[in-house]
């Protein structure tokens, strides 16, 4: 039977087994540099013991408010886990509610969530960045990512109207079209971005003082790694070729993709897997621009009961939803959907029993899968390596918690 | 007639009594560090933000680019209440940033800050400077004791690894250029190489940058500044302290950065080089220690945080080492400064 | 070794190389970012366009949007409550008559927390406030992407 430990009474066994030599130490929960998270980490000496990662301070009972909610309106509330990353993150739920629908989304809408998707994943990537950076108190990397994160946010308030939560992707299609300034600004922004790179290659990336902070940290070996079902770049830097982009939603499957691969596992090539992604991705926006698709946003089915008070607004870009689309009601059914989100797979498992509200929603985030890689990691290294492997993880504790 | 003598005269004090009053508490000392802390905080500030796309501090005096920022900030710290934690070194906790402030105050009276200006004059000066310098540490630790934080008890710990690994590099490398120099005195070093027309930077260029080095390390400069480890232990040994407490711990590194760059200034640049009138000389002494500090501030925006074991590494495996170079290059130079 | 060294030069020079750079923000209160087409900002209602059909209400999120009984009005009409919305736009994208739409604002201050309910009467008062602020607004600046710079400010006249 589990019983209840208390993080005193664990100290209290491990130290007592070792004449009191493990101290624990309390990091959180306001932490300097993330979220609200707390880490509990046992030192011998100055060397990590054991780590407890300190779950749960923004857990918002998603999985549970998805259920009292219309499935319109559970879009805008699963963005708020991952608020960096919201058209990722709401994508599979999107599809998986489609699916239930029988609702195909025109090939331009799919184009466009493309689009949306990657820019969220440089601006997420480049997040992560900026606190890796801040964590080895490198405070020009800090900035530096976060003020160039601000062009990809531009460009996603050109596309969506909003920098943050998008709510882009909706059943049947997209709200908004490409607008036409949005193709020469993008061009202007990824030939600024890739002369970006080599700045933050030149001062963080082989910088020697940074690169002796991380380069044999937290070795994560790839056999271990597909063990503890870990996701994304944190993945793919112990040369697993895993990306749920590979089974092609959206419109990956049509386009030239291919993973960003490493080799060694530690803290180094988790950063390098990140600048490198923002380089794949910049490639894909471009590609998914160059073969955009002619033809509709939003699936028929819907536009056709539109109002036709409001039908003009179709022509200036931007769609407007039927009365119905409230209370819609999708077929009874299980669907399972996966998407890969800056952090990693996030999987959804809807279902439904035939009314307007989902009738269970779970949800497996990134974070949450990652959050094992503390305690694995950080054993047998000491106490400064701790930020170098957090940095390194890109965790983001809302979407782990959800 | 000098400034000192005319104040002596007025004050029906001797002169000697007078100067090692004066050195610490006006110039180069407390009075002096004030516009210089001003400055050099503001324009680590101005500079970090401008190599980070921002444009950092302005709107507290809009019109001097926001130089007043640190002097409202200090205002507010000055004003808030002092916290002593209840399970503190109450008189420890206390005492000890007073008493390693007052430790760095003291070292300006050995160290001159122009032609004549300076507190008093030894044969050892250059020891005494450095003996000052190397007990402020020690201050620091029972700052991280008495705090009684497991934060400031490991920021404790560090800075005894790297204020041990920092001196041994700082001395060395005052002990090569005393050699080259043939004096421990500031002024009779500073006098050596006006005679000699050569700076010693020039002269013995591996001694500077070891003593640079040392300086960054003992003043918690980025990428040595672990002891106060913001990411890992909160402020260090510094964590649990509130107010002007607190103001005084900050200004510490900033003091030390100071009167460390003066000591660079007068035993690698050549002091008042080339200027021999007190006033000139004293202001040429002033801009070089603020250059110095400026360079040393850049830093921030370049590195992170050196690891514990890494900086230690790099203190006794390759920095002592080339302190054996230093000490034969100025075997080597001696003959300059004959 | 001769790598160390050539990496830490690199570092040097690229921050040095920033500096002669202007910086990439603007200074928000003096001038204010020309929001771009379709930014989705707070709500404005239009009280002569709304049918009181209540689906903004039944769409709304974040339950920001809730009907309401007007004195003299047999239609129950939304009443708003600005602290709770998240500008997600979903009411104006549902409304059948254009009687919701998007404004470029979100930057707005209240006194207080019940002032920012507004019930139908208010909102429709406030949202003409607005509106006629939105004309008459300061310095403003559009934010065009730059190759060198990131981003780049532009005063709008």
């Amino acid at each position: 039977m589990a019983s209840a430990v208390s993080p005193g009474m664990e100290v209290r066994r491990i130290g007592g087994s070792q004449d009191g030599r493990v101290i624990e130490l309390y990091i959180g929960a306001q932490h300097p540099a993330s979220g609200h998270m707390r880490l509990i980490v046992y030192l011998d000496g100055d060397v990590i013991v054991r780590v407890d990662p300190d779950i749960g301070y923004v857990h918002r009972t998603m999985e549970k408010l998805a259920e009292t909610r219309e499935y319109v309106r559970v879009i805008s509330l699963l963005e708020r886990m991952t608020i960096i990353d919201s058209c990722n993150i709401t994508l599979p739920y999107v599809e998986a509610v489609e699916k239930l629908l029988g609702v195909e989304p025109p090939p331009r809408a799919r184009y466009l969530r493309t689009i949306l998707c990657e820019i969220n994943r440089i601006a997420s990537h480049l997040y992560g960045l900026g606190i890796g950076g801040i964590f080895l108190n490198h405070s020009t990397m800090y900035m530096w990512a976060f003020g160039d994160r601000e062009v990809f946010l531009h460009l996603a308030s050109l596309l969506t109207g909003a920098r943050l939560t998008h709510t882009y992707s909706v059943f049947g299609g997209v709200r908004r079209d490409l607008p036409r300034l949005f193709i020469d600004e993008f061009s202007k922004a990824k030939r600024y971005m890739l002369k970006r790179l080599r700045d933050y290659d030149k001062l963080f990336f082989n910088n020697p003082v940074i690169r002796g902070r991380l380069e044999g940290v937290g070795v994560l070996k790839p056999q271990r790694a597909v063990e503890l079902g870990v996701t994304g770049p944190n993945l793919r830097a112990s040369g697993v070729r895993y990306d749920a982009r590979l089974t092609g939603y959206a419109a990956y499957g049509e386009l030239d993709f291919k993973p960003v691969v490493g080799k060694e596992g530690d803290a180094l090539e988790r950063i390098w897997v990140r600048l490198r992604e923002i380089e794949v991705s910049l490639d894909l926006i471009e590609q998914a621009i160059r073969s955009l698709p002619e033809g509709p946003i939003f699936h028929e089915r819907f536009t056709k009961t539109i109002p036709p008070a409001v039908r003009h607004w179709l022509a200036k870009g931007r769609i407007k939803l039927p009365g119905g689309y409230v209370r819609l009601k999708t077929r009874p059914g299980e669907v399972f959907t996966r998407a890969e989100m800056g952090h990693g797979e996030v999987t959804y498992y809807l279902v439904s029993d035939g009314g307007i509200k989902p009738y269970r929603l779970r949800v497996v985030t990134p974070s949450a899968r990652n959050v094992v890689l503390f305690d694995e990691l950080a054993r047998g290294h000491t106490l400064m390596d701790l930020p170098a492997i957090y940095g390194s993880l890109d965790y983001f504790p809302p979407e782990a918690d959800r | 007639m000098s400034p000192v003598s005319w104040l002596s005269s007025h004050l029906g004090l001797p002169d000697w009594l007078l100067r090692p009053i004066l050195a610490p508490l006006v110039y180069p000392g407390l009075l002096a560090f004030m516009p210089v802390a001003l400055f050099i905080i503001w324009a680590e500030r101005k500079v970090t933000a401008r190599v980070q796309m921002r444009v950092g501090p302005l709107y507290v005096s809009r019109r001097l680019g926001g130089v007043l920022q640190l002097l409202a900030d200090g205002v507010r710290i000055a004003f808030q209440e002092v916290i002593v934690p209840e399970t503190a070194e109450k008189y420890s906790f206390m005492l000890a940033p007073i008493a390693a402030f007052s430790l760095v105050a003291a070292t300006f009276t050995v160290v001159p800050g122009g032609p004549g200006v300076y507190g008093f004059d030894s044969n050892i000066s250059l020891l005494i400077a450095y003996a000052l310098i190397s007990l402020s540490p020690i201050v620091t630790v029972v700052m991280g004791w008495a705090s009684n934080n497991k934060f400031s008890q490991i920021g404790a710990g560090r800075e005894i690894i790297v204020s041990i690994a920092g001196e041994v590099t700082l001395l060395a490398s005052l002990l090569a250029a005393a050699m080259m120099y043939g004096s421990m005195s500031f002024n009779a070093i500073v006098e050596a190489q006006n005679d000699a027309g050569i700076p010693g930077i020039v002269a013995n260029p591996v001694a500077a940058l070891l003593f640079f080095i040392a300086v960054l390390l003992i003043t918690d400069r980025v990428p040595f500044d672990l002891v106060l480890g913001e990411q890992e232990i909160v402020q260090g040994p510094y964590t649990e302290y509130t107010g002007i407490l607190f103001a005084l711990t900050m200004a510490l590194d900033y003091a030390k950065l100071y009167v460390l760059m003066l000591m660079f200034t007068n035993v690698f640049l050549g002091g008042w080089m080339p200027f021999n009138t007190p006033l000139i000389g004293s202001l040429c002494v002033f801009t070089k220690t603020l250059v110095l500090m400026l360079i040393s501030v850049f830093l921030r925006s370049v590195y992170g945080r050196m690891r514990l074991d890494q900086v230690a590494y790099l203190f006794w495996a390759r920095l002592l080492p080339l302190a054996l170079a230093a000490f034969s290059l100025s075997a080597v130079m001696h003959f300059l400064y004959r | 070794m001769k790598n160390r060294l050539r990496s830490h030069v690199d570092a040097l020079a690229t921050a040095v190389s920033r500096l002669t750079k202007s910086p990439m923000t603007f200074f928000y209160p003096d001038y204010e970012e020309d929001k771009p087409y379709g930014y989705r900002g707070v709500i404005l209602y239009s009280n002569e366009k709304c049918i009181g059909c209540s689906l903004c209400a039944q769409i709304c999120p974040a339950r920001a949007l809730k009907m309401y009984r007007v004195p003299g009005d047999k239609r129950l009409r939304p009443g708003y409550d600005l602290g709770r919305c998240i500008f997600c736009g979903l009411c104006t994208d549902i409304c059948p008559t254009d009687a919701l739409e998007l404004s470029s604002v979100h930057d707005k201050v209240f006194d207080s927390l019940e002032s920012m309910v507004m019930d139908p009467v208010d909102w429709t008062l406030w949202s003409r406030k607005v509106r006629g602020e939105e004309m008459a607004r300061g310095r403003k600046m559009r934010v065009w992407i730059d190759e060198d710079k990131g981003l780049r400010y532009e005063e709008v006249r």
